[in-house]
């Protein structure tokens, strides 16, 4: 690999390389305390904000001198809020959660030396000073310190290829000097000497696919572009990232938007566009900002356009100007189609290609849309070149990929995996495994249309082929771990209900189809599964194909996920009207077997229904099935009730399969 | 809200379709919805008829086209939440506030809306009370919080000394109104309006 602060041969850039050397020195080896606080979506969720004031207000109580600065994220979710501590001479230690009002505690512990005591935050690891992106050498250069492990001890981090995540959650990404300091904007001034045909081949060459899910060469579609006839041509960059449970373009844009803005300004050369577009959904407040704050800095330093003829080139071609477009709240919009009549100001509904946006994009004007991540592969290539690119990954996929990971784990968060790797070192050694005491049932990848895997399945590599191979999505790179709590389902029925929401309605197939799934499913998981229902299912999916973008067609996806892997489940809702996760409140109900236990009196403080009622006798008893307006008492009193089939008698009396939902609606007292 | 409030933050934004979405947020952001006579400015700055406001401004879910409550609870729908029982916390939430998703109490005091997952999944499952993440949930933890929220006690409050997010960086108005180049009628030159 190239180190991207040797110098590009670019005068201009390597001048700002070596004005911020003093401050990568002073961040790398600090000559007093420096204290890292991770201030990012997840961390505020967990109070990081709140703990930053109380952390300048104890350090100044305290005349501790120190320096207290803001970083994204190093991807440890599940210990939120982290906090680093780099102390004078020594290698810096995260910790995390530290908590709100604990802080006097962790100064004294992690600043002055002292004795941890009961409230002291837990050491995650020591992190060697500087790039995460590789092992240190040898054990002593990431090695312990007074009794902490190095962070490449750490479960959640030793199989990690950190190269998009290099500095994150060590940088400040307010700061474009730090951001420079690391070499940002370095592979922007080596593609400054290149042709633009020359930018799209490396690019083309290094193998980086659409991180989207699609895997669609950028360096192809980049050439597309630049084969459109000027001058106007625009760059969208897509972060609408809809996919619940997936926010890898979230933390990419909080933690170090430099990147993702360096990926756009060498699209821009490589393609010779004019603008770029960075579209974020609205759910995304704070990468909205810091995007906004860094395009900012990027124009007051010249490497990016403001708009006036002749800005933007402070490293010799201009640049292109870059405008944010926040979202408002459309799942379509993250299909490329319906993103760019989203930035046209119009409703977001995806349009049939062709034409292609390189043809007719924005405005009409060719386009070219990538996922964020793919822009901040751009960077890579040209500073450490193909070869070095594709040093990490497979044949299919080169490179590294960032999942998030969550669902029932031991350790949520975000990281970054050479494609290939095995999901279930993943899921299992990094995340953990599911909650204590619970079992593996599935794996939900690739957003509400990626489908559903079952828990035999979690050996895959972690590169396309095999999960198109099983009819699923790998997807922009979220991953649920679901345990037998969970209900297949019940799973199904919610994914095609998200899909019904969020169809634009253009196309009957897709709005009339997703509508009809939803009331089937919805039927079925109340216990009014009927014999033809799959059938009915099936039909509906075949027809859905025929929708005009992949929101309707891939819809199905879930049941289909659901009937392979989970078929036996799905007969017993439909046939047996019995859900063996106890999860689907309509097919279960309530029974008290200790009517004198004492837990039933905190479960009653906590029934707003009525539904628990005491006797004169005091014991307890339910006046009706409990589980839909009651669904606590399980959770509160598990010792003194018994969660029963509602319909348990009828499943038995009828195993042959035939209609029976009228039998049960009597035999359920519906 | 009278009409020249609705001109004055519109003022530097470019007359076009395309500015349709940051012209809506900035309305929003400044009523905290999108009343029916705001649709007549937006549209006239824009140069585009009061349809072509009306259809995006009610096809996006973000944009809300009546007052929001005092209070809100957005529920996250997301599949993490789900796979963890968030399906409960909505209808503990629904029983407890008693209203249905997408409505509000019958004091008109608090709402309880759907929510898209923000990603902070190592909190599933979760609500949101005023913008604020709230989680991970137990059942029991979700009818203690709404009755909170009922009795109207600060369940959520912004810790001491928080740094206000949503203005860490808003200050950057460097990019606002630099004159734009010919775009084809659709100039780009307005970069990042909130």
């Amino acid at each position: 690999m190239a180190d991207p602060l040797a110098p590009s041969g670019n005068a201009a850039y390597d001048a700002m390389l070596t004005a911020a050397a003093a401050l990568r020195q002073r961040r790398d080896q600090p000559t007093k305390p420096l204290i890292r606080v991770d201030l990012t979506t997840s961390s505020v969720a967990a109070g990081a904000d709140g703990l930053l004031g109380e952390l300048r207000r104890e350090a100044a109580a305290r005349g501790i001198d120190c320096e207290i600065i803001t970083v994204g994220t190093l991807g440890f979710s599940f210990a939120q809020p982290t906090v680093e501590v780099h102390l004078p001479g020594k290698q810096p230690v995260v910790y995390g959660p530290v908590l709100a009002g604990t802080t006097s505690a962790f100064l004294r512990q992690a600043v002055l030396g002292e004795e941890a005591d009961a409230d002291s935050a837990p050491a995650l690891g020591v992190r060697p000073s500087g790039s995460t992106m590789r092992a240190p050498a040898s054990a002593q250069d990431g090695g312990a310190q007074e009794g902490v492990p190095s962070l490449h001890e750490h479960p959640f981090w030793r199989p990690q290829e950190r190269r998009l995540m290099e500095w994150m959650g060590v940088i400040d990404p307010d700061d474009i000097e730090e951001a420079i300091s690391v070499g940002r904007y370095a592979g922007l001034a080596r593609a400054m000497s290149l042709e633009p045909i020359a930018i799209c081949d490396l690019v083309e060459s290094s193998g980086i696919g659409g991180r989207g899910g699609a895997g669609f060469p950028a360096g192809r579609k980049w050439k597309f572009l630049l084969g459109s006839p000027g001058p106007i041509k625009y760059i969208v960059l897509n972060a609408d990232e809809g996919d619940p449970g997936a926010y890898v373009n979230r933390v990419l844009m909080e933690s170090d938007p430099h990147l993702v803005l360096e990926g756009m300004a060498i699209a821009g050369r490589a393609t010779e566009a004019s603008h770029g577009f960075i579209y974020i959904r609205d759910e995304y407040p704070l990468a909205v900002e810091r995007m906004l704050q860094a395009i900012a800095q990027a124009e007051a330093k010249g490497l990016l356009s403001d708009g006036r003829p002749g800005s933007g080139g402070a490293l010799g071609a201009e640049t292109i100007q870059i405008r944010v477009v926040q979202g408002a709240g459309s799942y379509v919009c993250g299909e490329e189609t319906g993103l760019i009549a989203s930035v046209e100001g119009l409703r977001g509904m995806p349009k049939i290609r062709p034409p292609f946006p390189a043809e007719r994009g924005v405005f009409g004007k060719p386009s070219n849309v990538n996922n964020t991540e793919t822009f901040a592969n751009a960077p890579l290539a040209l500073v450490h070149g193909a070869d070095w690119y594709r040093e990490a990954g497979t044949e299919s996929d080169p490179g590294s990929k960032m999942f998030s990971i969550s669902g029932s784990l031991q350790r949520s968060g975000i990281v970054e995996l050479p494609f290939g790797f095995p999901m279930n070192e993943l899921m299992m050694t990094m995340g953990g495994g599911p909650s204590a005491g619970h079992t593996v049932k599935g794996i939900q990848p690739g957003g509400p249309l990626g489908g559903i895997l079952g828990a035999d399945d979690i050996g895959l590599a972690l590169e396309r082929p095999p999960f198109t191979e099983r009819g699923v999505l790998l997807g922009s790179g979220g991953l649920i771990l679901f345990d037998e709590r969970a209900c297949p389902v019940d799973l199904a029925y919610y994914f095609a209900q998200f899909c019904e929401i969020e169809s634009c309605g253009r196309c009957t197939t897709c709005h009339g189809g997703s509508q009809r799934m939803v009331e089937i499913l919805h039927r079925i998981i109340q216990g009014g599964g009927r014999e033809g229902d799959l059938e009915q299912l099936g039909v509906l999916d075949d027809t859905m194909q025929n929708a005009n973008c992949i929101h309707g067609q891939f819809t199905p996806y879930a049941i289909r996920g659901i009937s392979r892997h989970f078929g036996e489940e799905l007969r017993e809702h439909l046939v047996g009207k019995r859900c063996r996760a106890r999860s689907c409140a309509g097919l279960i109900e309530y029974e008290i077997t200790d009517p004198l236990h004492p837990d039933l009196e905190t479960a009653a403080e906590l029934d707003s229904s009525g539904t628990l009622l005491r006797g004169s006798d005091g014991q307890w008893s339910l006046s009706g099935r409990g589980a839909e307006e009651f669904g606590v008492l399980p959770e509160v009193a598990p010792e003194a009730i018994a969660v029963r089939d509602r319909f348990a008698v009828a499943a038995q009396a009828d195993e042959s399969g035939r209609d029976v939902a009228a039998d049960l609606a009597v035999a359920g007292g519906a | 809200m009278d009409r020249n409030q609705i001109d004055s933050l519109l003022a530097d934004l470019p007359r076009e379709q395309g500015q349709l979405l940051p012209a809506l947020h900035r309305v929003q952001h400044e009523l905290g919805w999108l009343p029916r006579e705001v649709f007549a400015p937006v549209a006239k700055h824009l140069k585009i008829t009061e349809a072509q406001v009306y259809g995006p401004a009610t096809y996006y879910a973000e944009f809300r086209i009546s007052p929001p409550p005092e209070r809100l609870v957005t529920w996250c729908s997301g599949p993490t939440c789900r796979v963890l029982g968030g399906d409960k916390v909505l209808r503990i939430m629904e029983a407890e506030l008693g209203c249905e998703l997408g409505g509000n109490s019958a004091d008109g005091k608090t709402g309880l809306w759907l929510g898209q997952c923000n990603g902070s999944c190592e909190r599933a499952p979760q609500v949101w009370v005023d913008g604020r993440v709230v989680g991970p949930l137990s059942l029991a933890d979700s009818v203690r919080l709404a009755r909170r929220i009922k009795a109207g006690e600060d369940v959520a409050p912004a810790p001491q000394g928080a740094v206000q997010i949503e203005s860490t960086a808003v200050q950057v108005k460097a990019y606002h109104g630099a004159a734009g180049d010919d775009t084809g009628g659709h100039s780009a030159s307005s970069a990042g309006e909130r």
